[in-house]
């Protein structure tokens, strides 16, 4: 990344934020400056991957500290973050809404504002330069798997945020729709931030962040992160220290 | 509903959704309204010839759409038979098949999105109770999540069958009511991604 000094209003700002939920400490006084383009967080289960990723998308307020996206507060300025921000969701069918391809497609750009035949209008050209104009009105039970990620990318992409939050964004998938869907990944213009815990998909990030218990454990490119990570999983594997329960 | 709708273009599919649901209504008021076994005789032919409108496969589609009916049919006829009142079952099964028919007739010919534009239009006098978009929403999530959520008792019921030699019954309620709730929350947490429902 060229652009190591990035003004305060650019990007994600954290500052020292915590987040409870149910009584149990998830995430504690963070504070992160995330203006990289490709950005990577990883960690294992229950690290508190997710719970960043809703913090930042303002879909949780943090208890203590401050959120910005864009300079603005993601839990109050919710249509401005719409041109902000956008998520990938890990289920598709936790992501769908509608009942078929189009009215999918068409509901962000409405919620932004766009009259309904413009949407409709808009959709219809997005299918047509992907040359999946045989798509309009499809009941999207129909869909594959693959071709519902594929959904809910392009239902993020019509509403060009400068940046999309992907929660695991390739698991559970079959190889060739994998191959594809980071193919199309790499070609986005948006600031993508990927939430994994398989360190093989960061190796071209700018910037990989390991959170682990609710905390940054390193920081830094991910030549230099992703080896100590890889070592303390291999570490961590070779315990059986699996009987613990969360407290 | 959705797969509900005909594939086989009729001509009653270019109609106006407005136009046939205000047909229906008017059509399975005059049901009612008549007890005569011939008129009711005469509405249910009427019905099976707008059926052939559209040619034989979906005139049998139509019919086998109406299989849901025959246990109601069985207790009728047997309730009017031991009674010793023909032309009150007569009567009876008549506008039950004529009605359901008839509402069949208008499904199967309207596609989704026309419905839901009418059923937006009739709502718009209670606009400052419940916003005809809002409505729109709730309509389309029903539609959208009831695959997903059969889906996902079918998958309980796998689970559950293949760690026991019996079929779940009623012992799947809880769980699939749990899961719809936390599908419920992650969809919640995708419409407010998207905007929210306002």
């Amino acid at each position: 990344m060229t652009r190591s000094t990035a003004a305060d209003d650019d990007g994600i700002v954290l500052t020292d934020a915590s987040v409870t939920l149910t009584g149990r400490p998830v995430l504690h006084n963070l504070s992160l400056h995330l203006h990289q383009q490709r950005i990577g967080i990883i960690g294992r289960n229950g690290s508190g991957k997710s719970t960043l990723m809703r913090l930042m998308a303002g879909l949780i307020a943090p208890d203590r500290g401050t959120v910005r996206v864009e300079g603005d507060d993601p839990t109050r300025a919710r249509k401005k973050m719409l041109s902000h921000l956008g998520i990938l969701f890990q289920n598709p069918d936790h992501q769908i809404l509608f009942p078929t391809v189009d009215e999918e497609l068409a509901f962000g750009l409405m919620q932004m504002g766009a009259p309904k035949s413009d949407a409709q209008a808009q959709v219809t050209a997005h299918l047509v330069r992907h040359g999946r104009s045989h798509w309009r009105g499809v009941s999207v039970a129909t869909l594959s798997q693959g071709q519902r990620h594929w959904l809910c990318l392009q239902a993020v992409l019509l509403m060009q945020p400068r940046t999309i939050l992907l929660d695991e964004p390739l698991a559970g998938l079959d190889l060739p729709t994998q191959t594809r869907l980071a193919r199309a990944f790499a070609a986005l213009p948006q600031r993508l931030i990927t939430i994994t815990h398989d360190p093989a998909s960061l190796t071209g990030c700018d910037r990989v962040i390991w959170l682990d218990g609710g905390s940054v454990a390193a920081d830094g490119p991910p030549a230099q992160v992703l080896p100590l990570f890889q070592a303390e999983m291999q570490r961590l594997g070779g315990l059986d220290a699996d009987a613990d329960l969360a407290g | 509903m959705l797969t509900l709708t005909s594939p086989v273009e009729t001509p009653l599919h270019r109609l106006r959704a407005g136009v046939k649901l205000a047909a229906l209504a008017l059509f399975t008021f005059a049901l009612f309204w008549t007890r005569s076994p011939l008129w009711l005789g005469v509405a249910l032919g009427l019905v099976i010839a707008v059926y052939l409108t559209g040619g034989t496969i979906f005139a049998r589609h139509g019919a086998r759409m109406l299989r849901p009916l025959w246990p109601f049919i069985a207790v009728i006829a047997l309730w009017h038979l031991w009674q010793d009142d023909l032309s009150g079952g007569a009567v009876v099964l008549l506008r039950m098949v004529a009605a359901v028919a008839a509402a069949n007739l208008v499904t199967m010919t309207t596609r989704l999105s026309d419905m839901i534009t009418v059923l937006e239009r009739l709502a718009r006098p209670l606009s400052p109770l419940l916003p005809p978009r809002r409505l729109a929403l709730a309509i389309a999530l029903v539609i959208r999540f009831i695959p997903v959520l059969s889906e996902r008792a079918a998958q309980l019921s796998l689970a559950y069958r293949a760690r026991s030699g019996r079929a779940p019954g009623w012992r799947l309620f809880a769980p699939v009511a749990l899961a719809a709730l936390d599908d419920a929350e992650c969809v919640a947490q995708a419409l407010r991604a998207r905007g929210g429902a306002g």
